[in-house]
């Protein structure tokens, strides 16, 4: 199924945003530039389609930091070979959102 | 921002992700509230400076908590789709025509129980006689006065008429009714010629032959509604005797419900020869053109003048009862006419097939797509039609000139918003499969209108194609465009990542 799924440019933004270590809602908002109303229902519908999952972070993690639990999303097998497929097709996702700014944050 | 200020916006926020909580299905509502506050959380640490105020950091949150409600009505949609059974045929052309022939066949349901609508529709059957008209006073503004004596009526008759080969006269007045010896009533009583009912061409209900004894007898036709009431619907009171005034009749039949269009609100029609009309007070009389009367007869009503054996003139007016133009099916296919003219001036008629490339499209293709746009007016053409006769009779009564303009403005409307939706429907279907685009994502920002496209995307949802539509129009990006998944897509892109 993967490999078949034809991305909206905004699912794959999301999914590339994911990727690339931007995990909850609004840290993949602010990395994709695009407004909520159109992440979190692309969120929901990737979600449905099993190309990402979610989980709750420890209420202890988010104590210690004295904030709210956050909600986190993770790629699925189907969505790494998903967004190999996009990245295909849409060359500069890459470009935009690069994995390695993730990782020196 | 000042501590009670700062608990004001963070009240206000949290009310707006509390309302858009109300759209989401109760079954995630807890956990779905969980995220978006603690997401907003978030967006007020990055957002709003510590112990200090900003509008724009404000605004932007508030922005955020909007996209709650996008959220949510996503959330609730889905909800829906879920438990429909026709998941699959969703968005489909197959279930947008289903959707079009179950809503005609609700409308024309409704228009066969309507008991007003189906007396419209059963008495436009019976088709009146072209050059009939009701011959009244020059006077006549709206409301009609019976203006012929009988003494000129019996002139008309006995004389050769050039412009008339047919004339019957009638005239309404209370009179006493019975059935019974010892019942009697009060009813409106039209004594009438006995040709009346045929220059009418109403068919009599019930119409019984009549005997040998019966013969010298008068004729009495009931109305729909004395019939009812009175006689409670027994078809089999005719050709029973009643006492009318003081003469003797037999009930002859029953008129249809609503066929008595002429002045006077009747009970019953005495039908007499023309010789007892001698003397009495005046009515109307029923005309029947010749060739060369209906040749005057330009618009609905013609002028009469009548000459007198004292050498005086009358000056009279003939009114046409030929509905003409203002039948349910004229007035609809002239709202049909309208709408149509209408429609460039409220939607552009362009079907949106332009595309990123040149994608030549098979015209097996093409057909469907416009066939597809013909079945749906098809349907839209029924659905408007009852549905514009339902409206217009469920508050206006038959005939009555207001039911005609109000049957016109409401078939104008039902037209012209369908015809408007089957355009704007069309333009989002995929050419491919004729499946709506779905699941639509703002693209840029109109800031940057001069830097980048901006706009919304869909995608169809078989992956056939990508639908951009341009938030602000622009000269190089004016209206929507179609992108191709297939061999247009690697042409676009190619070597450009690489």
């Amino acid at each position: 199924m993967a490999t078949e799924v034809k991305l909206s440019h905004t699912a794959a933004i999301i999914l590339q945003a994911i990727d690339a270590g931007f995990v909850y809602g609004f840290s993949i908002m602010e990395m994709a530039g695009l407004p909520s109303g159109t992440v979190y229902p692309a969120m929901r519908r990737l979600e449905r389609e099993e190309l990402i999952c979610s989980r709750w972070e420890k209420q202890s993690i988010a104590d210690a930091e004295q904030r709210p639990a956050r909600k986190y999303y993770k790629l699925t097998a189907a969505g790494k070979m998903t967004l190999e497929s996009s990245r295909k097709r849409y060359p500069l996702l890459e470009r935009l959102i690069p994995s390695e700014e993730a990782k020196s944050v | 921002m000042t501590p009670p200020a700062e608990s004001i916006f963070r009240v206000f926020h949290l009310s707006l992700l509390g309302c858009a909580a109300l759209l989401v299905p109760s079954e995630p509502r807890g956990e779905w509230c969980r995220e978006w506050q603690a997401e907003l959380w978030q967006v007020c640490q990055e957002r709003t400076p510590a112990g200090g105020f900003s509008w724009h950091g404000e605004r932007e949150v508030v922005e955020f908590c909007l996209g709650a409600f996008q959220d949510a009505f996503f959330l609730r949609k889905r909800g829906w789709q879920d438990r429909s059974p026709f998941t699959e045929m969703r968005g489909s052309a197959a279930q947008c025509i289903l959707i079009l022939a179950a809503v005609s066949c609700a409308c024309y349901a409704v228009a066969l129980l309507s008991p007003r609508v189906r007396i419209e529709r059963s008495l436009s059957e019976y088709q009146v006689y072209p050059g009939l008209v009701l011959i009244q006073d020059t006077d006549f503004n709206g409301h009609s006065l019976p203006a012929i004596t009988p003494a000129q009526y019996r002139v008309w008759t006995a004389s050769r008429q050039k412009y008339f080969d047919r004339l019957a006269f009638y005239r309404v007045a209370l009179e006493p009714v019975s059935v019974t010896p010892h019942a009697s009533k009060t009813w409106e009583v039209a004594r009438a010629s006995s040709n009346l009912f045929a220059m009418l061409n109403v068919p009599v209900q019930f119409a019984a032959p009549v005997g040998r004894a019966d013969r010298d007898l008068t004729s009495v036709i009931l109305s729909y509604s004395a019939w009812k009431r009175e006689f409670g619907g027994d078809p089999q009171i005719v050709g029973s005797i009643m006492r009318v005034g003081s003469c003797k009749a037999r009930i002859a039949g029953v008129a249809p419900e609503g066929s008595w269009r002429l002045p006077g609100k009747v009970d019953a029609w005495l039908l007499e020869p023309d010789s007892s009309f001698a003397h009495g007070s005046a009515g109307y009389v029923v005309a029947h053109l010749t060739s060369l009367g209906q040749s005057e007869l330009w618009t609905s009503s013609v002028q009469i003048t009548s000459y007198n054996s004292d050498d005086t003139e009358d000056s009279l007016l003939g009114i046409s009862l030929d509905p003409g133009s203002s039948t349910p099916g004229a007035v609809f296919l002239f709202a049909v006419f309208l709408a149509i003219l209408a429609l460039p001036g409220t939607v552009s008629v362009s079907m949106g097939e332009y595309s990123f490339s040149a994608h030549p499209q098979s015209w097996s293709k093409k057909l469907c797509r416009w066939g597809f746009l013909g079945v749906k007016i098809a349907l839209l053409l029924p659905i408007a039609y009852f549905a514009s006769l339902d409206l217009t009779y469920s508050f206006t009564t038959i005939y009555s000139p207001a039911s005609v303009m109000i049957h016109l403005f409401i078939s104008f409307t039902i037209c012209i918003l369908g015809f408007r939706w089957a355009v704007l429907d069309q333009r989002q279907r995929c050419p491919i499969c004729l499946r709506r685009v779905a699941h639509p994502a703002q693209v840029g920002y109109s800031s940057q209108n001069f830097l980048a496209w901006n706009g919304t995307e869909l995608i169809c949802e078989s992956g056939h194609t990508l639908l951009h539509i341009p938030g602000l129009e622009t000269s190089w990006f004016s209206t929507q465009r179609w992108l191709y998944l297939d061999t247009s897509w690697e042409f676009l892109f190619a070597g450009s990542g690489k």
